[in-house]
């Protein structure tokens, strides 16, 4: 069966692949938090960039990326559209009250420079956390991801459930296909030309039956093995592709720990202190 | 004599779910060392056997012992299942499940991840494990890449570790082609001579184990054990074939030559075995008359004209033609992933060939969909929960043709006439969950015919069965194809199947048409059994220590074997 996935069961062999599940992880948890607190422009952009250059290093299959990407952007910028219809002034809020029209419509439709900027900030915002995102599933495999969550204190049958399922949906995606195919022969019409959408979903629901059947079959099969191969046995366990931490995760485990205190530190100073404007506006 | 590893006494086992013991009163002794097959047929209470041994009785299964059962010492009902997995490993048989890792590598270290063993010392576990059943080279493979004899040799390396004793295989060759199971039996012999380990093996399929030597079999029945003892012993007696299994075919045709079998005489090694008392007889019985079997066959119904197929870059199927007649029984053999699954779906239409083309009755059928194929050519899955989605059988069976919208007079007769010709007609209005495997086969068969195709195809329809459902479901389709005419294709890794039911092989290698001939010919011919993965049988083996001409003498055997099932033995003369 081949992999349609974007994920990758093998680890690859750039610089990120290497690392370990437990720096990607722990890296990655943080740099959410990172992007999420801020609508800072100074914070977002350095990461945006790294974001770039990361991806492009793990050399991906841009082919299968590049769907991603456009649709990303593109329901992104189909959210900050409706934000300015929504509001065309929203920007003079967040950037200190000003109000500097660039262009004008009508009398409700207007961009303003602050509007402008503001949605930029979001967009960007927005498609460096997806880029993050992304850079991370390329980097991990489901493997290290189970390792790297159990480096930070989640319980190992959780942690199972991410490389389990992974493992076991290829097979699913394939029990699916032949039985769809045997009710396919016997009638029941899944050709969108030639069925109506209810019709098509009632038939569909005839493929559970069987599907659920035999998952619950295989269900059964694979804890036996895991069972008896002691899974369960022990309060902690290790892990297989979870490799020594090398030069690269000390570096970076350097870095996310700095990176932790100043988000504790701008957490804490933006919350307590409250400015009187809400993001960093250069031309107020 | 050295010490037991496990230690069965008056042991009984009875499920919670059931009402009466699966096991009864078992008394067995397994010493460190020994390779012992357990043989019997389905729900004979060996795989629950193996299961008081491994602790997935009681402690998954839930259920009730009675008796002691000791495993390396300690009685397993007071015992863990983690504890016994220290000393038991088993192989299970469903090898695509039990692979829990994302690469081999991951695979094989699973019970170490979870004995917390720190990965530095799990590395070179990992690595000699995979070494002893050579799959070194494929630590960085996922599973979806693997064959499924290389599936098994994972989960081999996987419960080896540490100081496991005893190994158990449950039902190995169940999904493996001929070649394949040959190679696992050669495993576990290489393991237990090179490893020192005890080896259980539970299986129906005795020919093929007595490939490489076994101590000791022990048949099962209903629960209990009818026979423990020498291979050579058993093999003489009329023990198989009173307790449903099926005998190896030298023995058959040993036995219908008059050959008086006796215990000392090495007959569990075809190789082995002194044939010099039994060569006259032998070489008489060669001679004997038999009625040549001549199917009835019609004018051609299914023409494949230089197909070839590719589901990405590479072709699956490379310029491929055969034809089929009407009336015939047609296997298609050949190695896992050598075309023959793909052909069948070209042939059913669920894909398409990317040039030549395939014609029904005459006429090129590739232009219509599924469903109109469908009342053509009729497919029948391997597993049949993966085809049954009503409650009533009757509701199964009438599916198709009430998905094509036929009138009830139309569908009642249609119906009643596919279920009378499956023999299920008096449970029609039977829930589907409530028939046995054989029967729910039956049913998927029936909800098949129920649209009158001129053709079926039938992928492994009797993969993990023993030899008494074998036999049922094959001479239930052997009458569909005499009483109603049907022509019936066979997708199989079973040579016996193909020798004992088919007229014709076409065998599948690398997306080719190696050979489209009689299943002898093709079964004696080495370099057409090399490119498909096949095996020779017992039999072309015996004839060529015989000085017989392999060809012929399987043809015979054949014959007579099909006299002896139509019309009973023949009387010695």
């Amino acid at each position: 069966m081949e992999n349609r996935l974007l994920i990758n069961l093998i680890p690859g062999d750039t610089f990120l692949h290497r690392l370990t599940g437990k720096t990607k992880v722990r890296t990655f948890i943080i740099l959410l938090v990172y992007i999420i607190m801020s609508f800072d422009i100074r914070l977002i952009m350095p990461l945006f960039i790294l974001s770039i250059i990361g991806l492009v290093s793990l050399r991906p299959n841009w082919k299968k990326v590049k769907y991603f990407i456009i649709v990303i952007t593109v329901v992104n910028l189909l959210n900050i559209v409706l934000f300015w219809l929504a509001d065309p002034d929203i920007g003079s809020y967040w950037c200190g009250g000003g109000n500097t029209v660039l262009v004008s419509l009508t009398e409700r439709l207007f961009l303003s420079a602050e509007t402008l900027w503001y949605l930029s900030v979001r967009f960007i915002k927005m498609i460096t956390s997806f880029m993050v995102s992304l850079v991370f599933i390329l980097s991990i495999t489901p493997s290290e991801m189970a390792a790297g969550l159990y480096s930070i204190k989640v319980p190992y049958k959780i942690c199972t459930i991410f490389s389990i399922a992974f493992r076991y949906i290829p097979d699913i995606a394939r029990d699916y296909n032949n039985i769809k195919v045997s009710l396919q022969t016997r009638g029941v019409e899944l050709d969108p030309k030639k069925a109506s959408l209810k019709s098509r979903l009632k038939q569909n629901a005839l493929i559970l039956v069987p599907l659920i059947i035999t998952s619950f079959e295989r269900v059964g099969n694979i804890s036996n093995a895991m069972d008896l191969r002691g899974y369960g046995r022990g309060k902690t366990r290790t892990y297989y592709s979870e490799h020594e931490e090398l030069k690269a995760d000390k570096v970076f485990k350097a870095i996310y720990i700095i990176l932790l205190l100043f988000c504790a530190y701008w957490i804490i100073t933006q919350n307590i202190m409250p400015q009187d404007f809400r993001m960093w506006y250069p031309f107020v | 004599m050295s010490t037991p590893i496990v230690e069965f006494r008056n042991f009984s086992f009875r499920y919670k779910t059931q009402t009466s013991p699966t096991l009864h009163d078992i008394n067995l002794t397994i010493r460190k060392g020994e390779k012992v097959l357990v043989l019997g047929p389905s729900g004979s209470g060996k795989s629950t056997l193996a299961n008081c041994i491994n602790g997935l009785n009681p402690f998954s299964y839930d259920g009730e012992i009675t008796g002691s059962c000791k495993v390396a010492g300690m009685e397993t009902k007071n015992a863990s299942i983690f504890a016994l997995s220290k000393v038991v490993g088993t192989v299970l048989q469903d090898s695509d499940a039990q692979f829990v890792g994302l690469s081999v590598g991951e695979d094989i270290a699973f019970a170490l991840e979870n004995q917390g063993i720190p990965r530095k010392e799990m590395l070179p576990m990992v690595d000699q494990a995979a070494r002893i059943v050579g799959m070194e080279d494929f630590l960085l493979h996922v599973p979806y890449d693997l064959s499924g004899g290389q599936k098994q040799k994972v989960a081999l390396a996987g419960v080896m570790h540490g100081d496991v004793e005893l190994l158990i295989f449950d039902e190995p060759l169940a999904s493996l082609d001929p070649r394949m199971g040959m190679t696992a039996v050669e495993l576990i012999d290489r393991i237990h001579r090179e490893q020192n380990k005890t080896i259980l093996i539970i299986e129906h399929r005795l020919e093929d184990v007595l490939h490489r030597h076994v101590d000791r079999i022990v048949l099962m029945n209903e629960g209990r054990i009818v026979y423990d003892g020498e291979p050579d012993r058993l093999l003489a007696s009329d023990l198989l074939t009173r307790h449903g299994i099926r005998e190896p075919l030298y023995i058959m045709a040993m036995k219908y030559a008059g050959c008086e079998l006796e215990p000392g005489q090495k007959l569990s090694d075809i190789h082995e075995l002194d044939l010099s008392p039994f060569e006259e007889k032998l070489k008489k019985q060669h001679l004997a008359k038999v009625d040549k079997y001549v199917p009835k066959i019609g004018e051609e119904i299914l023409k494949v004209e230089n197909v070839t197929f590719a589901y990405g870059k590479d072709p699956v199927l490379k310029d491929v033609s055969f034809t089929i007649k009407r009336g015939e029984k047609v296997a298609f053999v050949g190695k896992n992933g050598a075309g023959k699954s793909t052909m069948a779906k070209l042939i059913c239409g669920i894909e398409r060939p990317r040039e030549g083309r395939i014609m029904l009755n005459g006429a090129d059928y590739t232009s219509l969909s599924i469903k109109e194929i469908a009342e053509k050519v009729g497919y029948v899955m391997q597993n049949p929960n993966q085809m049954l989605v009503k409650d009533m059988i009757k509701d199964e069976v009438e599916l198709a043709m009430l998905l094509r919208g036929r009138s009830r007079k139309e569908i009642d007769e249609a119906v009643k006439k596919a279920l009378k010709m499956c023999g299920l007609w008096p449970m029609r209005n039977w829930p589907v969950s409530a028939v046995s495997y054989g029967q729910k086969k039956r049913v998927t068969i029936a909800s098949i015919l129920v649209l009158q195709p001129d053709i079926i195809i039938l992928d492994e329809p009797t993969a993990g069965q023993d030899f008494r459902h074998y036999t049922e479901i094959m001479e239930f389709l052997d009458e569909l194809n005499r009483e109603y005419g049907i022509t019936i294709v066979f997708i199989t890794h079973d040579m016996h199947l193909a020798i004992q039911y088919t007229d014709r092989a076409v065998v599948f290698a690398e997306g080719e048409v190696v050979a489209d001939d009689s299943v002898y010919k093709v079964l004696s011919d080495d370099q057409v059994i090399n490119r498909a993965n096949l095996k020779q049988t017992s039999l072309y083996t015996l004839a060529m220590r015989l000085g017989i001409e392999p060809e012929a003498y399987i043809e015979h055997f054949i014959n007579y074997e099909r006299m002896v099932r139509d019309h009973g033995k023949p009387a010695a003369d």
